[in-house]
């Protein structure tokens, strides 16, 4: 009896051990300030105190990327990419280091999906943008651009007039009728960028998100236990999948959302480089990747590459996976995706 | 001397009897926890909403009467209308799951779908799309 009682002892205290270490609390903070969408932190702490405290540097550390990455607004003592187009075919620009270490991953990138995501597409962008806000605040007298005016635009997007000049950090553009827009590619190298300082800082555990754009930090109890990302069907909000992620990015790119209407029918803001139309290939592209700027400019450039050049490109690769929503709804997945979805 | 005494017998398996019966407890019921839905303010929680009482209603929130929100029987939640000019967090339709979110960033609303009590290590952490 006594070996029995020993036995229930010894149990009942690793049981409590193990209690103690499964203790954390759950956490989540939200922000509304950041990239004009909505930013989430979530992490299992000791402390309300430690989370704030490590909520906070996250708030501070992507708001400064806000700053930096904004195409819309100056703010003082800052020489944003707002800066660098305003001074297009003008003069170079003295900006920090992480506006150049973005435009260089974004041309990088650019060369290598064969020109489907482009960081110079400003001057194309700029009136898609203008002509949908117009139709939304206006929806009777909604119209499309003329496809003279997106070509015109399209002339002044070539990217290797973007010159970047290292030894004096600057960045000019050389035609003075080319603008930068950052939005395919700014949020997720952000999240990114803040991901790695976290982990510098000791951080081993937590979820980014900025507007969809998720990078897991470690594990859900730092122990291997995944973090499980949702990920919603365009047409009806119901689960179309659940993945289950540690140390890596999910990022969906998608047409549901930020749209307008024109005699009936809806164009969305993702514009095809080629086309200079909206791309209509699919309805969403979910990218898995361990770096979360690459999988948000992945999201952005396989969606606008048909499927077979798309599924080919991400098989390429190595360590990143995709899942496409066909437009009739159909899900088509890369060779491994599958090995992120979580069953039970 | 016998190893066992009847006593034993019978602490033993009120043990493990008590135990079976606490993790089925658990197991039941915080796995299907009913869920709630948060409506924050400027970052602050502002309004919970029961999601379980099997009614349909609208109702606003006192920081902003403009946005009007709609519970489902079904369990579900939405932004049924707001001022807003571009209307995403109309777009973003019912959501009933953990883990699901929406926002009117206009109006600085988020609306966000928790678990009433305690969260479960399966549950979604964030659901995007």
């Amino acid at each position: 009896m006594k070996k029995i009682i020993s036995l229930l002892l010894a149990l009942s205290f690793s049981l409590t051990l193990s209690g103690c270490r499964q203790g954390k609390k759950r956490y989540e903070a939200q922000f509304l300030q950041l990239f004009d969408t909505v930013t989430t932190v979530v992490a299992y702490m000791d402390s309300k105190d430690g989370f704030t405290e490590f909520s906070s540097m996250i708030r501070d550390t992507l708001n400064t990327y806000h700053q930096l990455y904004d195409i819309y607004h100056d703010y003082d003592g800052v020489q944003n990419i707002k800066t660098i187009n305003d001074n297009a075919g003008k003069r170079p620009v003295k900006v920090d280091n992480r506006i150049i270490e973005l435009l260089k991953f974004s041309k990088r990138t650019y060369a290598e999906t064969g020109g489907r995501c482009n960081i110079a597409l400003g001057a194309v962008l700029k009136i898609w943008h203008d002509y949908r806000e117009a139709g939304i605040d206006n929806p009777e007298s909604a119209v499309l651009p003329e496809m003279d005016e997106l070509k015109e635009a399209a002339r002044h997007t070539d990217i290797d007039k973007i010159i970047i000049d290292e030894e004096n950090s600057t960045v000019f553009l050389s035609d003075p009728k080319m603008s930068l827009d950052v939005g395919a590619v700014a949020k997720g190298y952000a999240v990114e960028q803040t991901a790695r300082l976290a982990q510098e800082k000791g951080y081993d555990s937590a979820l980014i998100s900025v507007g969809g754009n998720v990078r897991a930090i470690g594990s859900k109890d730092g122990k291997g236990k995944p973090w499980n990302i949702g990920v919603q069907n365009p047409d009806d909000n119901s689960e179309l999948l659940m993945t289950e992620i540690s140390g890596r990015s999910v990022v969906t790119s998608g047409i549901y959302q930020r749209y307008y209407t024109v005699n009936g029918r809806e164009y969305h803001h993702i514009i095809d480089p080629q086309t200079l139309m909206p791309s209509e290939y699919y309805k969403a592209v979910t990218i898995i990747c361990p770096d979360s700027g690459m999988a948000d400019y992945l999201s952005t450039a396989v969606f606008n590459m048909p499927y077979e050049e798309g599924l080919a490109y991400i098989n390429s690769l190595s360590g990143v996976e995709a899942v496409w929503v066909m437009r009739d709804g159909e899900v088509r997945y890369s060779d491994n995706f599958k090995q992120y979805v979580k069953s039970d | 001397m016998r190893f066992f005494k009847r006593t034993d017998i019978i602490i033993v398996s009120s043990i493990l009897l008590i135990s079976l019966a606490i993790w089925v407890f658990y197991g039941l019921f915080y796995a299907d926890t009913p869920v709630m839905a948060e409506i924050y303010y400027e970052s602050r929680l502002v309004e919970r909403v029961d999601l379980g009482k099997n009614e349909d209603r609208v109702f606003t929130i006192p920081q902003n009467e403009h946005v009007v929100f709609r519970v489902f029987r079904d369990g579900s939640i939405c932004f049924e209308e707001s001022d807003c000019r571009d209307r995403i967090c109309i777009r973003s339709g019912k959501l009933k799951t953990v883990g699901q979110s929406a926002a009117c960033l206009p109006n600085k609303i988020i609306l966000k779908i928790v678990r009433k009590d305690r969260y479960s290590k399966d549950d979604p952490d964030i659901i995007i799309g």
